[in-house]
């Protein structure tokens, strides 16, 4: 009698059940909630305030229009709770800061409870971790970078599981917004965030690059050797003119993705309520669950392309003879 | 017209025209990478790698456009 194998379930299918369980749980409960408020406001004449999750500044539902939908307010600082300043560093905790604080916790959290008691069977979470560090170490890095993959790796490693969970955290509505309303925001969708990440990869391409070619053949071989001598200072001006809007490139693209998704969620999630429709509101929560699955997909690929992107960048920037 | 109206219409037109290179981008990539996996279906890993990196750059040019249409709204 053979001694059976053991099913290990392939984390694929692990995936596939996670993400289907979570759809239909959300499809489920957002219709049987959204429903019964629905049904409650379409017998009344205005529809509740606290039922529709806002983005940061928007008013609830039902409020008068005077108050507009202000995207300048996300660039205010609001402190929450008021600490005091070490020399020109005011060290209050914003929301910004707050969401930041979130997404550390959840790292060390993950971090420490995949440590604890490493198997060599791995079960279900292990596998997971295991699956998001050999996607970076292979798929991202090992695949793009030619040279330099086990110095970067760790550098490009975190800035993935940092951005993929600030992403997945902005997801869940906090009641962080004024009057404690729920809203959708994250760390990654303020825009200093994105701006710190995307400068951290251009100073690692400009220093990675210095450090292995020395500062004068780094820059002269952004004209690559093999063009004509002519054409080489426009050839040089252009790539410098690229490599300064990488900055803005890597860091508008995380940002906008995220203010963007909050909005289109706050939207639709609000338009399940506001028209005041049974028959509206149950489609529109079945849309609310469609673009909130694509939200979390896009999580995912924002956090997946700045990883490779910086792979690129820092690999390109090591061996500048592509 | 008046600087208010210019402004919505600015961002309207900014949006609507700066979708317009984006999407049309993204059909022709997705269209080749579908057909490169018909034709070779054993790298279809790694395309579909380079697929969402291009999808990935290619809508941020989407999202420069929405930016745009956020400031002349919100902040000019």
């Amino acid at each position: 009698m053979t001694v059976p194998t053991p099913q290990t379930t392939s984390s694929r299918s692990i995936a596939g059940r996670i993400i289907a369980a979570a759809a239909l749980a959300l499809l489920l409960s957002a219709l049987l909630a959204g429903s019964l408020a629905s049904l409650a406001a379409a017998s009344e004449p205005t529809a509740s305030e606290s039922a529709a999750p806002t983005v940061a500044g928007e008013p609830a539902v039902g409020e008068t229009v005077e108050e507009e939908f202000d995207v300048a307010k996300e660039f205010e600082r609001e402190v929450l709770v008021a600490l005091p300043s070490v020399g020109p560093v005011d060290l209050s905790i914003t929301k910004g800061v707050a969401y930041l604080l979130i997404t550390l916790g959840v790292i060390c959290v993950g971090a420490f409870a995949v440590n604890r008691g490493v198997k060599m069977q791995p079960g279900r979470f292990q596998v997971m971790m295991e699956a998001i560090y050999s996607l970076t170490r292979d798929g991202i890095v090992g695949s793009v970078m030619k040279s330099g993959q086990e110095t970067w790796f760790p550098y490009i490693g975190s800035a993935f599981v940092f951005i993929l969970v600030s992403n997945l955290v902005g997801l869940i509505p906090l009641p962080f917004a004024e009057g404690h309303q729920l809203s959708f925001y994250s760390a990654t969708a303020n825009l200093n965030v994105a701006i710190m990440l995307a400068l951290c990869t251009f100073l690692f391409t400009h220093y990675a690059g210095i450090r292995k070619n020395g500062l004068a053949r780094y820059l002269v071989n952004w004209a690559p050797a093999s063009a004509p001598t002519v054409l080489k200072p426009p050839i040089w001006a252009i790539h410098a003119i690229s490599e300064i809007f990488r900055l803005v490139s890597l860091s508008v693209r995380l940002f906008a993705n995220m203010v963007a998704g909050h909005a289109i969620l706050a939207v639709f999630f609000a338009m399940a309520v506001v028209f005041q429709s049974f028959l509206a509101s149950v489609v529109l929560q079945g849309g609310s669950t469609l673009i909130y699955l694509f939200e979390v997909f896009v999580a995912f690929i924002q956090a997946f392309i700045f990883a490779i992107l910086s792979a690129v960048y820092i690999g390109g920037a090591l061996d500048q003879d592509h | 017209m008046d600087a208010e109206a210019a402004k919505f219409m600015g961002a309207g037109i900014a949006m609507g025209v700066g979708a317009l290179g984006p999407g049309l981008g993204l059909g022709l990539m997705i269209g080749k990478a579908l057909e490169s996996i018909a034709r070779q279906p054993e790298v279809s890993g790694e395309i579909r790698t380079t697929m969402f990196i291009g999808i990935g750059v290619t809508e941020a040019v989407a999202l420069y456009a929405f930016v745009v249409a956020l400031i002349l709204l919100f902040v000019a």
